[in-house]
């Protein structure tokens, strides 16, 4: 199946190709984060023309915005006590960044220019550095525990590139992720990181069920959530008197 | 089987949470305990918010309770005028409770606030069961059993607004319940407790009530701070998961069923020591968990999920 979409976008491609242009797609658009949700992954495919041997395919997928404090523990009075020190506003939740060649000549140059124009740059300006290393600390600090929750990969899995022409890359989310709109970015680059062409295609991740049912309503219907869990609890208290007397008898 | 709670927002194991549920239940079954005080430290050490794990343990227990109270129903052994005015003031201190457990949240400090008030609560009551027990069981080995239970007339004999309990065949103040159950109402909406271990006591020894009713009359009145400290927490704080209620509901309903109903070949006091022992070491656990340096110094958290 995979073989065979792949020949036809290579077909079309073929004719409709200006050169260092890249075309893609998923195989699937929404994911559906129910109770037994353990993770997943998606296959995003294409075929690219390259300029010439020295281009590179850039595949990055971003996860819905959220804000996101940096706490540090501090001990006082012989307790560790959680204070916050810096805030990074709407900055992905989830953030994966691949690259089709990892000889690339300016690979750190882009990790950075991407870590910063993706989280660096939405560093709440009202965050004290609280030592020397500054900001570059909060930075730090706040890709590595990012990378250690699974939400943040920078250069880290493969693309499989099959006769300079067709990609694949295998995606995949772990199993806390926020849900919500995940754009998936492909971008041919030149030797110098140029951009030459690009493609998105975005996934829908969303609750559904039991996960739906009670998180929205927690959210956006709390008097009626809280009535219904007292129900629930009370309705479940007198059944389990009922059975219990019954069987007892 | 891995399930993911919606509000804990968690993947956590559901037959590790059933058997937890059971064993909680269990012990609740054998020592007729709530287990209020030892599911939600537990829920903690799993790695579910604190202010979760407190808000549904409420939850939990207004399930427990209210299968309780059907049964003293039955019986008559259940003082309403008491249990109502023990409910007045329950409310007073649940609505109170929730607020302060709301701002203390805000400050992003609950994780620790409530695990201070745990440490606080399990070591002082743990550290007075193990040692009351400890000198009865000396005492009974001396064999001269010399308590007195003729009541008192106390201080609060002393205070107004006197009103007839015709169950519990007392002719008090009113005052002294609604200061208890306005107690009780914080330490459910803080602590996610039923709070029995202070509330029974004080019936016993503050209010002079007769045993006979003293459970039924607690069951009734926990039964309604709970519901209420639930419907707070939702409203207020938003960190019920109903989820995790049912499942702990289910697995605490069967535990408790068995120990119920095995008989425990040991004495009272040995019981009661035996249960000084796990109380203690919850707390001790707490208590490390708050002065042993992190592995990690820092930690991300979600400010507002969008």
């Amino acid at each position: 199946m995979r073989a065979l979409i792949f020949s036809v976008i290579f077909i079309f491609s073929m004719s409709s190709f200006s050169l260092g242009a890249v075309i893609s797609d998923i195989d699937k658009t929404d994911i559906e984060l129910s109770t037994r949700f353990d993770g997943t992954s998606l296959l995003v495919f294409g075929a690219l023309s390259p300029e010439n041997d020295n281009t590179s395919l850039l595949v990055e997928v971003i996860g819905p915005s959220t804000s996101v404090d940096i706490t540090k523990k501090v001990q006082i009075w012989g307790i560790w006590v959680n204070k916050k020190i810096a805030q990074f506003q709407d900055i992905p939740s989830f953030y994966k960044i691949s690259i089709s060649n990892p000889e690339h000549p300016i690979l750190k140059e882009i990790e950075y220019q991407k870590l910063k124009s993706i989280f660096y740059d939405f560093l709440e300006t009202n965050s004290t550095p609280e030592d020397d290393n500054g900001v570059e600390q909060y930075y730090h600090e706040l890709t590595r525990l990012k990378k250690k929750l699974g939400k943040l990969s920078i250069f880290e899995e493969k693309i499989n590139i099959i006769d300079k022409k067709l990609f694949s890359y295998k995606v995949t989310l772990p199993k806390k992720i926020h849900p919500g709109k995940y754009k998936i970015k492909m971008t041919l680059i030149d030797q110098q990181g140029i951009e030459l062409s690009k493609s998105e295609q975005s996934v829908k991740v969303s609750k559904v069920g039991v996960q739906e049912f009670l998180s929205s309503n927690s959210k956006n219907n709390p008097v009626f959530y809280g009535l219904f869990s007292v129900i629930i609890a009370l309705f479940l208290g007198f059944s389990a008197a009922q059975i219990f007397r019954w069987l007892y008898r | 089987m891995q399930i993911f709670l919606p509000i804990a927002d968690v993947p956590v194991d559901l037959f590790v949470l059933l058997i937890l549920g059971a064993a909680v239940g269990f012990l609740s079954g054998v020592f007729g305990i709530g287990g209020g005080f030892l599911m939600t430290p537990l829920l903690i050490f799993l790695g579910i918010p604190a202010a979760v794990a407190v808000a549904t343990e409420a939850n939990q227990i207004a399930a427990s309770s209210f299968s309780g109270v059907l049964a003293h129903l039955k019986r008559r052994a259940v003082d309403f005028k008491m249990g109502n005015i023990l409910v007045v003031g329950g409310l007073l201190g649940s609505a109170v409770g929730v607020e302060v457990f709301r701002i203390v949240k805000s400050y992003g400090q609950i994780d620790l606030f409530v695990s201070l008030c745990y440490i606080l609560f399990l070591g002082s009551i743990g550290t007075l069961m193990f040692l009351e027990s400890l000198s009865t069981i000396q005492r009974s080995r001396k064999s001269v059993n010399t308590f007195n239970h003729k009541k008192k007339h106390n201080w609060i004999h002393g205070l107004p607004f006197k009103t007839r309990f015709k169950s519990s065949n007392l002719y008090i103040s009113a005052i002294p319940p609604v200061v208890i159950g306005f107690i009780i109402g914080i330490l459910a909406s803080i602590m996610g407790v039923g709070g029995g271990f202070i509330l029974i006591p004080a019936m016993i020894y503050i209010l002079g009530m007769p045993t006979k009713v003293v459970i039924g009359t607690s069951l009734y009145q926990i039964t309604f701070i709970t519901a209420f400290t639930t419907f707070m927490h939702a409203t207020q704080n938003k960190t019920v998961d109903l989820l995790l209620a049912l499942i702990l509901i289910v697995g605490g309903v069967l535990g408790a069923q068995l120990g119920a109903r095995v008989t425990v070949k040991l004495k009272a006091e040995e019981i009661r020591i035996l249960l000084a022992i796990i109380v203690l070491l919850v707390c001790l656990k707490l208590a490390l968990d708050l002065m042993m340096t992190p592995n990690d110094l820092f930690s991300i958290t979600y400010s507002n999920e969008s």
